[in-house]
């Protein structure tokens, strides 16, 4: 039986988790416009996200003509054994390639 | 939408925007996806990239010592549970003089950080894990063990944020060395059956862990479509193994034999394969290796390419007799590895079916992974597609384990999860005056 903490018959209790190490990450700056803007696809290649990246591509340029994506099939799947390091690869290969702005899928 | 706002916190980015598409997109024909899109997810996605998110603040937490919670057995349990800091069943207080008793079985720092565990980003303390074990009901002598597995869990070979992915497959615990008789761990009939303190209060441990130290939650992070409850603890029969000459899992895992370890994986599944007949390991191993093959379906995503080349590691469990009656004939642990490479194979067009078709885990074909130099040629060996072809990359690619009833002709086989749970193995380290402190039979 686990001893008590005093003699009340209560048991006084410390919290079962570990210290989160993660400090709030500020949110990169939104866009004021897409229209010139270069997107990037990063896909798990899962659920379809071939088709819904390009209905994406086909909708959004419908309304920003002068929009530019960076294909998923640039990057490779986010969700493989690679994925550390590709993930690790992201900013640097954002920069050579001017992306202003990403789209990550498919969660589910 | 619930696990990207879960996990968005533990990345420290609570207000990520997520774009949604309505339903799933497994389950609609092309047009209903390609509408569901062009009316709903191109606009969030637009406001999104367009729209500044408001900041959050992260709600301050306890400190590692700080009283949480005053009350009797039944309110602590009720808090606990409220805070989704169980997982259902009643957990015994985690009061500081409990987990000072577990602390004095290792000689690490209470706040020494075993690693950082996804998806939460918090750090693996083994005050935490002290916690966790008083919570599950371990002994605190099995703090050493609790120590090794949290090690194991931390491992990026593992893939510990994983853990929660929708195919909801658990993990399995294997125990290896003296320590399975120093804490008299089950290792007999009925070892995977709860009943057993050690192999229990371990395995449930291991997912109390999962939800307080990684942060994998039902409804958030978890996401298995079905899940199961806890895997016990798997022992492995050492007699057994050094009576033929095999040698123990352990070994199997780069340690030595002799040496106390834990080695974790995840399995998708497993399934028994009963009464096995014969005398010999030409009229045992069939049935063996189509239980074996049989277990394994999509999981070939992780064999050939569809989600990773050659992670899968399937487990064969043997029953003692059936170790005995194979090494009888001069069969070695290799030689079982090297049959069940040969003759536990699968269809090509079950293969292809699964990355084709059932799943979306595309590879082309197995023909062209061949050429491609990414399969070995027996992934291709004809075009009849019901040729068949192997399970994994490599003999030692299986694992052979063996424990169980030491009399029942009983084998079973499990199912691996790839690299979203691949093997790793710790070696579990004794805190000093080790044997003098339990109850060592013999001694």
């Amino acid at each position: 039986m686990v001893k008590k903490s005093n003699g009340d018959g209560l048991y006084e209790v410390i919290w079962p988790r570990g210290e989160r190490k993660q400090a709030l990450r500020p949110l990169a700056k939104r866009l004021d416009t897409l229209e010139g803007k270069t997107v990037a696809q990063l896909w798990d290649y899962l659920f379809a996200g071939d088709e819904v990246f390009a209905t994406l591509e086909e909708t959004l340029r419908a309304q920003y003509p002068g929009i530019k994506f960076v294909s998923w099939r640039e990057f490779g799947s986010t969700h493989a054994v690679n994925e550390k390091e590709l993930l690790a690869s992201l900013p640097q290969r954002f920069k050579e390639l001017g992306v202003d702005a990403a789209i990550s899928s498919m969660a589910c | 939408m619930g696990q990207a706002a879960a996990t968005s916190v533990g990345l420290g980015m609570p207000n990520m925007p997520v774009a949604l598409i309505p339903g799933h997109p497994g389950s609609q024909s092309l047009q209903e996806l390609r509408a569901n899109v062009r009316n709903v997810t191109a606009a969030h996605v637009i406001e999104n990239l367009l729209q500044q998110p408001t900041e959050h603040q992260l709600e301050p937490e306890p400190s590692a010592r700080d009283i949480v919670f005053r009350g009797t057995f039944e309110e602590v349990n009720a808090h606990f549970y409220e805070r989704e800091w169980s997982d259902g069943l009643p957990i015994v207080p985690p009061t500081l003089e409990k987990i000072e008793e577990f602390l004095k079985f290792t000689d690490r720092a209470p706040e020494e950080s075993l690693g950082i565990l996804l998806p939460e980003n918090r750090a693996a303390t083994i005050r935490a894990v002290a916690a966790n074990g008083v919570m599950a009901g371990c002994r605190p002598e099995y703090m050493p063990i609790l120590v090794a597995l949290i090690e194991a869990m931390a491992d990026p070979t593992y893939g510990v944020e994983h853990s929660g992915n929708t195919p909801g497959s658990d993990t399995l615990i294997v125990l290896n060395g003296p320590i399975i008789k120093d804490l008299k761990f089950n290792y007999t009939q009925g070892v995977l059956r709860e009943g057993f303190i050690a192999n229990t209060s371990v395995g449930r441990f291991w997912r109390l862990a999962l939800r307080n130290m990684a942060g994998f939650l039902p409804h958030k992070n978890d996401k298995a479509t079905f899940g199961n409850t806890f895997r016990v603890v798997l022992a492995e029969n050492e007699d057994a193994l050094a009576k033929i000459g095999w040698p123990p899992n352990s070994v199997d895992m780069g340690f030595s034999a002799g040496d106390n370890t834990v080695t974790i994986s995840r399995m998708t599944g497993g399934g028994v394969m009963p009464s096995v007949t014969g005398s010999t390991p030409e009229q045992m191993l069939p049935y063996l290796a189509d239980g074996v093959a049989k277990q394994t379906g999509w999981e070939m995503v992780f064999t050939v390419g569809g989600l990773s080349f050659g992670t899968l590691r399937p487990v064969l469990v043997l029953s003692p007799i059936l170790a005995e009656t194979i090494a009888r004939a001069g069969w070695s642990k290799r030689d079982v590895k090297r049959y069940l490479y040969e003759h536990a194979r699968t269809p090509a067009w079950r293969v292809e079916a699964f990355t084709e078709k059932w799943l979306d885990f595309r590879i082309g074909s197995l023909e062209r992974q061949v050429n491609l130099g990414r399969l070995p040629k027996a992934f291709h060996e004809s075009n009849d597609p019901n040729r068949l072809v192997p399970i994994v990359l490599d003999p030692e690619d299986f694992v052979v384990l063996v424990s169980g009833d030491p009399l029942r002709t009983n084998a079973y086989a499990f199912a691996q999860n790839g690299y979203l749970g691949f093997p790793v193995a710790k070696r579990i380290r004794l805190p000093k005056g080790w044997a003098q402190r339990v109850d060592r039979p013999g001694r």
